[in-house]
């Protein structure tokens, strides 16, 4: 009693408990977080200041912008922030939806404009279709033999897209057609199922070939989404349909629009297909539907006020960033310069990449979780051979530069500063993640789906394939695209590969010379001209970021659906 | 014993009696002999099925440490035959030896013989995934795959490629685990979404699917609620007359509810008696048995 007496109450703030440490330490933390998060957010903000200049306007161009666009979309967010039901993730989707839509539609225009004509696309899709079926009917009729199913497996894709290389066969095939005064055109190798189709006299237009290979792959997708998730093949049939009457109506309408029918048919696949799936079932739950004003208002929102901009004679920005940018090549003028070259040499890249990495890198890290035994001698192999894949990871992305130097240029002499060489240096540099990660996924798969697997007699590959495999995918994609949002950023392999500082024209092939977004970004930090320096590298970087977001924005949709279906 | 005489009946009439024709001479295993010794002199048991699995000085060991010491025992069959004993006491090990699942633990080595139909499963010849196909196993925890409940009870029948008439066989194995009625409308749901037990009875179905002889239950009612456990239970006692069934369990009342055979596991992996159900819980031969049953420890 007599200490209660001395310091008040034992639960007042004279009490004997001290918080002023703990209090002293969570300040501390907090202010770490914010310092971080503040720097960065502040040195974007400079770089986008920079590129886009939007103090370069009129102060009447920003305010009636403000009026029109900002101060109602912001009125809603905070409607629908108070209003909390699902109309804040509809606004925030059916707004990202038609984004992603577009930077599909450009994918694809700069495909068919650069890599591939209508028709090598059309041949390549139709003869990967039908090495599928042949495996699909294979594994139907005729499972049971291993090695011919293994046969078939490889020699399938081969014969239909690459063909088979000049063997004794054909030299007599070809010899005994000449001697016979026919010319079947087999020049001493077997043509695969695509150069035949490109070789056929007539060929479809290409918006039919379009329509084929692209419209109707994508609208059955969807067609077959609609009629899983309202339990009627009928509905998934009408968006078959209704997609189909759309795109064609393109015909007429897109070249009136100004796209193009094949442009028209790329929207239609990309952007007014996904969007139309989303608003009907905003529309039938009736969830959220104040969302869809959203999008609505931005767009009534812009032509507002543009309107008005234009009737009071108001001037806009100049922003260094703008579709001129994303469009042209790199001039000595910096007002002409452009980054489009090297974005396409930076898909490309990627393309390279993961063509390469992903079945290299899934592979080792199925081995190493399933396979390799983890007792003996050969157990510890396998974990010297882990750690030092653990190691990898962390060598500097330099010396991955010096690799690729050293064995593709150096050694198998391929050119300098292709697309393959770039794609492949920066490759090995994200193997070890991609290990790292598809390990991280395959191991969070619970043992408890493999011992029921092994406990009903499945063999270990069948066990991985159809229960260790689908459920640690989801996983192994998040990883293997975040690795990839890595390896688009590296420089420094590129400059030892010897990539071009910058290039006139896209890469038209991956043994072609092209640069690449970091390294076009990282020679206009050397220019003389400052206009180079401040704003054009700033447009490149908000371009490289824009391509970053999107692509991290993907693995974290991924990882929440994943998440979500638990 | 209505129970008994039903397995009696199917075990007379069923062709897989002539299964058993090569399994080992019963007279050259003494516990065999000693079984029938008891079940002679029981007189409320009808009478002891063919063994069709059978241990002969049975050693396991997890690195430096013994789980099983030489154990012997014939489990019969299509009955229930339980397996009861303190934590640690080797019986779930016992189990995981008959279809060779310790073959995945890679610290797991296993010495003498254990027959399976005549056949030494540990045989160099004798592949552990025809061998899982014979003997089906259901866990303590309910593990039904992520997928649909129509895919996890097809699971077994599609990687051991029964695909003919699935529709029918999914249905007849739901039927037979007593679970038919409940999911019959929601086939394609995720099997996750159904209740515990309701899980356990689908991984149930999943084992009998392909139709297996044994069935080894590991602990299947530890992680349910009293109803579910009953439903469970009820359902072992319809499996035993078609299957031979080995279950594993912690629960005393369970085992002398539902078993016609009873082993008794204790510390340090001793097999200590083994023998009718009714002998044991009534008339035990050892006293660590009877201290054991009775709750002196353990």
């Amino acid at each position: 009693m007599a200490t209660t007496d001395q310091s008040g109450r034992w639960h007042g703030e004279d009490s004997e408990v001290n918080h002023l440490r703990g209090r002293a330490f969570e300040a501390t933390c907090l202010a770490a977080t914010a310092l971080g998060l503040v720097s960065v957010l502040i040195l974007l903000l400079f770089v986008a200041n920079d590129a886009f200049r939007p103090f370069s306007a009129d102060i009447g161009w920003i305010a009636t912008y403000a009026v029109t666009v900002l101060v109602p979309l912001a009125a809603l967010t905070v409607f629908y922030y108070r209003l909390d039901d699902p109309a804040g993730e509809v606004a925030y989707v059916t707004s990202g939806l038609p984004v992603v839509g577009l930077l599909l539609t450009g994918g694809f225009v700069v495909l068919f404009t650069e890599l591939l004509t209508v028709l090598e696309w059309f041949a390549l899709v139709l003869s990967l279709a039908a090495a599928v079926g042949v495996i699909v009917a294979h594994g139907r009729y005729r499972s049971g033999v291993a090695l011919e199913r293994l046969a078939v497996l490889v020699l399938a894709p081969l014969v239909a897209v690459l063909g088979a290389p000049p063997v004794e066969f054909n030299y007599f095939v070809t010899d005994t057609a000449a001697a016979l005064g026919l010319d079947v055109g087999l020049y001493y190798r077997v043509i695969s199922l695509r150069e035949a189709i490109m070789m056929l006299p007539f060929v479809p237009t290409d918006w039919m070939m379009l329509l084929a290979t692209l419209v109707l792959p994508v609208a059955g997708l969807g067609g077959w989404f609609v009629g899983n998730r309202r339990e009627s093949r009928r509905d998934g049939w009408t968006a078959v349909g209704l997609t189909t009457v759309t795109a064609l109506a393109g015909l007429v309408a897109g070249p009136l629009v100004g796209v193009g029918v094949e442009g028209w048919l790329l929207l239609v696949t990309f952007v007014v297909l996904p969007i139309g799936i989303y608003v009907e079932g905003v529309v039938r739950r009736d969830e959220g539907r104040a969302g869809l004003v959203f999008p609505v208002v931005a767009v009534l929102g812009v032509f507002v006020g543009s309107l008005l901009v234009g009737a009071l004679g108001f001037a806009g920005p100049e922003p260094w960033l703008d579709w001129g940018f994303l469009t042209s090549a790199h001039s000595r003028t910096p007002t002409d310069a452009g980054i489009y070259p090297a974005m396409v040499g930076s898909v490309m890249m990627i393309i390279v990449i993961v063509l390469s990495t992903f079945p290299v890198g899934v592979g080792a890290a199925i081995y190493l979780e399933e396979y390799a035994p983890s007792s003996g001698w050969m157990g510890k192999f396998v974990t010297l051979v882990e750690i030092n894949i653990g190691n990898l990871a962390g060598v500097p992305s330099v010396v991955y530069g010096l690799l690729g130097l050293a064995l593709f240029i150096r050694i198998l002499e391929w050119p300098q500063g292709s697309v393959i060489v770039a794609g492949l240096a920066v490759g090995l540099l994200i193997l070890p993640i991609i290990i790292i990660s598809a390990q991280e996924a395959i191991r969070s798969v619970p043992d408890s789906f493999r011992q029921a697997s092994y406990g009903m007699g499945a063999t270990r590959w069948q066990t991985i394939r159809q229960v260790v495999l689908p459920e640690a995918l989801p996983g192994i994609l998040t990883g293997t695209i975040l690795a990839l949002g890595r390896a688009i950023g590296e420089t420094a392999p590129l400059l030892m590969i010897g990539a071009a500082a910058s290039v006139r024209l896209a890469p038209n092939g991956f043994f072609d010379v092209a640069s690449m977004m970091p390294r076009q970004i990282f020679s206009w930090s050397s220019e003389l001209d400052p206009a180079f320096r401040h704003g054009v590298l700033a447009a490149g970087v908000i371009t490289l970021l824009a391509v970053l977001l999107v692509m991290n924005g993907t693995a974290i949709v991924i990882r929440n659906r994943y998440q979500r279906q638990e | 014993m209505t129970q008994n005489e039903m397995s009696n009946e199917s075990t007379d009439s069923t062709p897989s009696a002539d299964g058993a024709t090569s399994s080992p001479d019963p007279s050259g295993d003494p516990l065999v002999e000693q079984s029938i010794d008891v079940e002679g002199s029981d007189t409320t048991t009808g009478s002891t099925g063919k063994p069709v699995i059978e241990a002969r000085s049975l050693d396991v060991f997890y690195g430096d440490v013994q789980a099983l010491q030489d154990i012997d025992m014939a489990i019969p069959e299509k009955q229930v035959t339980a397996m009861i004993g303190p934590s640690g006491c080797g019986k779930s090990t016992f189990l995981r030896c008959i279809n060779r699942m310790n073959d995945l633990v890679d610290a797991a080595r296993i010495e003498g013989d254990l027959y399976f139909e005549g056949k030494n499963v540990y045989d160099d010849d004798v592949d552990p995934v025809a061998l899982r196909r014979r003997i089906g196993m259901v866990f303590q925890h309910p593990n039904p795959f992520p997928k649909s409940i129509y895919d996890n009870v097809a699971y077994g029948l599609r990687i051991q490629d029964q695909t003919e008439n699935l529709d029918q066989k999914v249905e007849t194995a739901l039927k037979r685990a007593a679970l038919w009625d409940e999911v019959k409308d929601q086939l394609d749901k995720s099997a996750l979404d159904l209740s515990g037990g309701q899980q356990q009875r689908l991984c149930i179905a999943r084992a009998i699917a392909v139709d297996p002889d044994v069935i080894l239950m590991d602990e299947p009612a530890s992680a349910l609620d009293p109803i579910a456990t009953s439903k469970i239970e009820d359902l072992i006692e319809e499996l035993a007359e078609e299957f031979t069934v080995v279950i594993v369990t912690h629960n005393m009342q369970q085992a002398a509810r539902i078993s016609d055979k009873t082993a008794v596991f204790l510390t340090g992996g001793e097999l200590v008696e083994f023998d009718d159900t009714n002998q044991i819980f009534e008339n035990p031969e050892h006293q660590r048995v009877e201290d054991y049953i009775t709750g002196k420890f353990g």
